[in-house]
């Protein structure tokens, strides 16, 4: 099959899905409709895969022109690359396994088809995102997968006790979401200024032949693409609304709001590399807000109580860590650490899905504990998962951290200091939830431990699958140690096959350094799990409640107190504001100066007291009198003059 | 010719048909008009203009492809207003359909004449029955609010009168082709007080802050059909009038005088629109704040005079008049069932009536400007062109959308979410799916391919000179 008939398939496929699903769907069998969703997802990704293997250099697929102005075309068209395509296999992979899950986890649910419906119409717009060949494609994408999350966030609005707050939840992503859009828009249309277009390769090219465009327009177009990259892989200070994603059904917080969606920030500075190679501010700018937020996110992580907050917050940690990769322009690096989050972080959140749908939808951790036995498969796969994103040595999350690290020692041991801190804190807060949740005794009650089972098929093979992989992923991209040959095989993919990645080279670290690197880090991750072990499973101690913690602890379980700030400093002085505009300027003055006048005029005219019948037709009817003699006085005149 | 007249014709014997068979002639005569205008485009080359001349002075009409979108436009929404009010009240009312279809025929005038006094003419007789309608079927509990409308509209007309001879006076011409070709450089600071007759006129009818007090009182009060009237078509006179007539007719000294402070006066209103929409309790209010919001980024792209720039503001003229129907639909049909508009009092709606809290979150994602939907395109666009202008007008623009999604998304959580305080809500009739569909095909075709309709235009949009 042709390559272009092929990628037109791959983002057809969803589309079709969804629009079965959203016609049909309330009509057909549960089973159907899954099944259809899940198959086109899965056929996506098999026909990636063939993609994936014929890859040769940059191709771009034109569909159709969107838009033809005289200086400005726009295109609706996409590119085949090393990077897209990698993207694809992410995104139609997990997404069909996830689709899987989803057949058995939302069994229950009255809204089947609709949940189906909306996670097609998700992977039809990440597709636009990733595959588009220009920067208005990727928008379109960007704003659809938007708006995809905030009516999946807020799907149990039903709900009778949590339907607001999920509706809430929903609103504030789909705010915070746009606050970063508006920098993509400002991005874009300085982009169009310097350029006048949007196509990434033409952008490029233009790029390559002038040196002239450094300093100040490079960094404005380049802040603001990071700007929009903050709303949506939630970094500080657009970070706020992930966590409270959380509202929605857990395979939705898998594919949206871990393994794909969230990339979507990085995977638009990694796309755009060539302009952020001339913008090293704002390479600084990313290095330090992913340090940070890397950091923050991994403290509030450590106290909650919620099972699927404490992934929420270290998904927003490990997104930070990507951007500290993205800050030394390690590009690669850090699609690398994309791609492994994607496995153990899909795997981890799918793992907590289980659990919350065999605990009868509870996620507090404080009433699990000695789900071991009760999940066996649950279990040993979320452990797997809290191993490899913990940095447990020769699972995928060890050799993607790494990387990570050295490019921070390389470049500046300040960095990698903070950088042990949070990584430190990643496994403690991973053990700590594993623990918890699968040892001890369970703190649920006799009722519920009764009720409390293992998950059927779809949902468990889902879990397997991405357990072998976040075991194996690391073999992408095995450090050049050992492996002379075999080494750094994705690092060799993703330059030689993407645009501007060829001309970025990552540090390499001497031998030495590498070797005691791994080891300080294997250490690290073993004496967490070790310490984690005797604590929690040993010594049996407990997650305290709300009034028990100290300091600190209140510090992470409130989250710094963040949402109160923005709440104080944004959201009611706009309020506010609406408030003294609405009432006070448009009112007061406007509308009533308006009335003021009119009273004026009608009060001083000699003929008050017949003109205020009190009868608005008399009114109009003079009005209409007095135009029509107007008129007709004028069209006499004007006939006279000619 | 027929064009035109139709919906005259259908006005006067609208008078002697039966009231009991009032609601479906109302929709088929809208529905022939339609039907009529949509035959005539197919044999229409977009590239010519049709003439229709009878050898009168003043009645002179042409037909050009800006003027054939605005016909079908026009006809297109009163079609659907009377589909969507088929179960009102309202529409069984002789006295409403004679007026609504009077009031199509001096739109159509407005967009099709050839004269600038046919343009002064026909824009005074589209007023006359949505007085008329407001008048008799709005609740205006106190004449003032509608004679607010009505000062407003007669001061900017005036204006606009005193333009309209002076224009004609000082060129001594009057068809739009004259005119257009007539040098207004001769006249200096005298062009720059014509047009100002003109922009006041269209400033009360787009409306432009400051002269916006009228709206969210008249579109509250107005019959739901004759707020979609107002807000769909009627102020799409003024759009009209400023990209047909007065840019093209005063590019040069008077544009360039006018630009800013009306590009101001919009970016004023766009944010400050959005401002107070987020704390309105009154959907349509607050609907009435989101339209200022939204017209008055068109009406500032639109002072740019840039030739693709206008072909995009007919893409978003079009789309508001989608938008503003189905949401306005939205508030009547809320109103209509529950006896209330105000946000407190209403709460899970989405529960009981799953068909209209579908259609109203697609109306509310096409007001939104998601991908795939006209407005997408439109916003895009239109921002950007004011964002080269001058950066900071763009970024103004461009708080429309955040500022939009938190007005917006709470317009539509409020009543559909939440708890429950509705417990019945009567499900969406026939004729109000239809509408909503329709408007829902609509907004995603022109997103999809804005070309067929930018394409369109552009033959009859003059390349300005600068």
């Amino acid at each position: 099959m042709a390559k272009d008939l092929t990628l037109l398939l791959i983002i057809a496929l969803p589309l079709l899905g969804f629009a079965i699903n959203g016609l049909f769907g309330k009509k057909l069998p549960k089973t159907i409709v899954g099944g259809i969703a899940t198959a086109v997802v899965f056929v996506s990704f098999l026909l990636a895969t063939t993609l994936f293997s014929g890859l040769h250099g940059t191709q771009i697929v034109k569909l159709f022109n969107i838009i033809n102005f005289d200086q400005l075309q726009i295109n609706a068209s996409f590119q085949i690359d090393a990077l897209s395509i990698w993207m694809t296999l992410i995104i139609t992979g997990i997404g069909s396994l996830i689709h899987l899950f989803s057949m058995g986890y939302m069994s229950h649910d009255e809204g089947y088809h609709k949940f189906f419906t909306y996670l097609n119409l998700f992977i039809f717009s990440m597709l636009l995102l990733v595959l588009g060949s220009n920067y208005f494609v990727l928008f379109f994408g960007w704003e659809g997968v938007g708006m995809c999350s905030y009516l999946l966030i807020s799907f149990h609005y039903n709900d009778a006790q949590k339907g607001l707050a999920n509706s809430l939840a929903g609103r504030k992503a789909f705010i915070m979401n746009r606050i970063g859009d508006v920098g993509l828009l400002l991005a874009l249309f300085m982009i169009l200024g310097q350029f006048n277009t949007l196509e990434f390769l033409s952008i490029g090219k233009a790029l390559q032949g002038d040196t002239t465009l450094q300093g100040g327009a490079m960094f404005f177009i380049t802040f603001c693409l990071f700007i929009a990259a903050t709303g949506k892989s939630a970094q500080i200070p657009l970070f706020t609304w992930l966590p409270d994603a959380m509202a929605g059904p857990t395979p939705v917080s898998a594919l949206i709001h871990a393994a794909t969606m969230v990339t979507a920030g990085i995977y638009l500075t990694v796309r755009s590399n060539f302009l952020f190679e001339l913008a090293p501010f704002t390479k600084d700018i990313i290095l330090y807000v992913g340090l940070a937020t890397t950091l923050v996110a991994a403290f509030m992580a450590l106290r909650q109580n919620d099972i699927k907050k404490v992934l929420a917050y270290s998904t927003v940690s490990q997104l930070g860590l990507m951007f500290v990769a993205l800050g030394f322009g390690a590009y690669t690096v850090a699609l690398f650490h994309v791609t492994t989050h994607a496995f153990f972080k899909a795997l981890l959140f799918l793992g907590s899905g289980s659990v919350i749908h065999g605990m009868h939808e509870e996620q507090d951790i404080r009433k699990m504990g000695g789900l071991a036995k009760l999940m066996p498969l649950t279990h040993l796969t979320f452990l797997i998962g809290t191993m490899a994103i913990s940095g447990i040595p020769f699972l995928s999350g060890f050799f993607s951290k790494d990387e990570i690290m050295a490019q921070a020692l390389h470049h500046n041991p300040a960095v990698y200091a903070i950088l042990v801190l949070a990584v430190t804190m990643t496994a403690i807060y991973m053990f700590r939830l594993y623990f918890l949740t699968f040892h001890g005794a369970f703190r649920g009650g006799d009722t519920l431990k009764s009720k409390v089972h293992e998950s059927g098929l779809s949902m468990t093979l889902p879990l397997i699958v991405l357990a072998v992989l976040s075991v194996f992923g690391g073999l992408l991209n095995l450090p050049g140690l050992f492996f002379k040959n075999a080494a750094h095989w994705f690092d060799h993919y993703l330059s030689h096959g993407t645009f501007g990645l060829s001309e970025v080279h990552n540090a390499h670290l001497d031998f030495s350094t590498s070797i005691g690197l791994m080891l300080f880090a294997s250490i690290i991750a073993v004496g967490v799990m070790i310490w984690a072990y005797l604590n929690y499973a040993k010594k049996g101690a407990l997650a305290k409640e709300d009034a028990a913690l100290n300091g600190w602890e209140r510090l992470s379980a409130q989250k710094l107190y963040i949402d109160e700030i923005y709440n104080t400093v944004f959201v009611k002085p706009l309020l506010a504001l609406s408030d003294f505009v609405g009432k006070v300027v448009d009112v007061q003055l406007l509308r009533n100066g308006v009335y003021a006048l009119a009273d004026g005029i009608l009060n001083t005219a000699n003929l008050t007291r017949k003109w205020q019948t009190g009868f608005l037709s008399s009114y109009l009817f003079w009005m209409v009198f007095g135009l029509i003699i107007f008129v007709a006085y004028y069209l006499l005149k004007l006939s006279v003059w000619h | 010719m027929a064009l035109i007249l139709l919906p005259l014709v259908f006005s006067l014997v609208a008078w002697f048909i039966p009231s009991n068979i009032t609601r479906i002639y109302g929709l088929i005569a809208s529905a022939a008009a339609l039907v009529v205008s949509s035959v005539a485009v197919c044999y229409f080359e977009p590239s010519e203009h049709l003439l229709i001349d009878f050898g009168l002075r003043f009645v002179r009409f042409s037909i050009d492809s800006l003027g054939f979108t605005m016909i079908l436009l026009t006809n297109a929404v009163f079609f659907l207003v009377f589909l969507s009010n088929f179960k009102r009240s309202i529409t069984n009312e002789k006295r409403f359909t004679a007026l609504a279809l009077l009031m199509q025929f001096g739109l159509l005038g407005v967009f099709t004449t050839n004269t600038i006094l046919g343009f002064y003419i026909f824009w005074e007789l589209t007023l006359l029955p949505i007085f008329l309608i407001l008048y008799w079927f709005g609740s205006f509990d106190k004449p003032r609010a509608l004679l607010q409308f009505f000062l407003y509209t007669l001061l900017g007309s005036l204006a606009m009168l005193l333009s309209v001879i002076g224009l004609m006076h000082a060129t001594n011409q009057q068809t739009y082709e004259a005119l257009l070709a007539a040098d207004l450089s001769s006249l200096g600071n005298t062009s720059i007080f014509l047009m100002g007759g003109f922009l006041l006129a269209f400033a009360v009818k787009i409306p432009l802050f400051p002269f916006h007090t009228w709206q969210a009182e008249t579109y509250t009060k107005a019959p739901t059909a004759g707020t979609m009237l107002l807000s769909a078509i009627m102020l799409k006179m003024a759009l009209f009038g400023l990209l047909k007539w007065v840019l093209p007719i005063f590019d040069g000294v008077a544009t360039d005088f006018w630009r800013w402070p009306i590009i101001t006066l919009g970016i004023i209103g766009v944010v400050y629109g959005a401002v107070v929409a987020i704390r309105q309790q009154d959907l349509k209010t607050l609907f009435a704040y989101a339209s200022l919001s939204h017209l008055g980024l068109i009406a500032a792209a639109l002072m740019l005079n840039n030739f693709d720039t206008n072909q995009i503001a007919v893409v978003q003229i079009v789309n508001h008049s989608i938008v503003s129907i189905g949401l306005f639909l939205a508030a009547g049909i809320i109103e209509q069932r529950l006896g209330t508009r105000e946000l407190g009092q209403l709460g899970g709606i989405a529960k009981v009536a799953p068909r209209f809290a579908f259609w109203f979150a697609v109306l509310t994602f096409v007001s939104l400007s998601v991908p795939f939907t006209a407005g997408f395109i439109g916003e895009f666009f239109l921002i950007k062109a004011l964002f080269s202008a001058n950066a900071l007008t763009g970024f103004l623009a461009s708080t429309t959308l955040v500022l939009g999604a938190v007005y917006m998304l709470k317009a539509y959580q409020a009543p559909m979410f939440g708890p429950t305080i509705n417990a019945t809500f009567e499900d969406l009739h026939w004729s109000e799916i239809a509408v909503f569909a329709i408007l829902s095909i609509a907004a995603i075709y022109l997103g999809l391919a804005p070309q067929c309709l930018t394409d369109f235009v552009a033959h009859s949009l003059t390349q300005p000179t600068h």
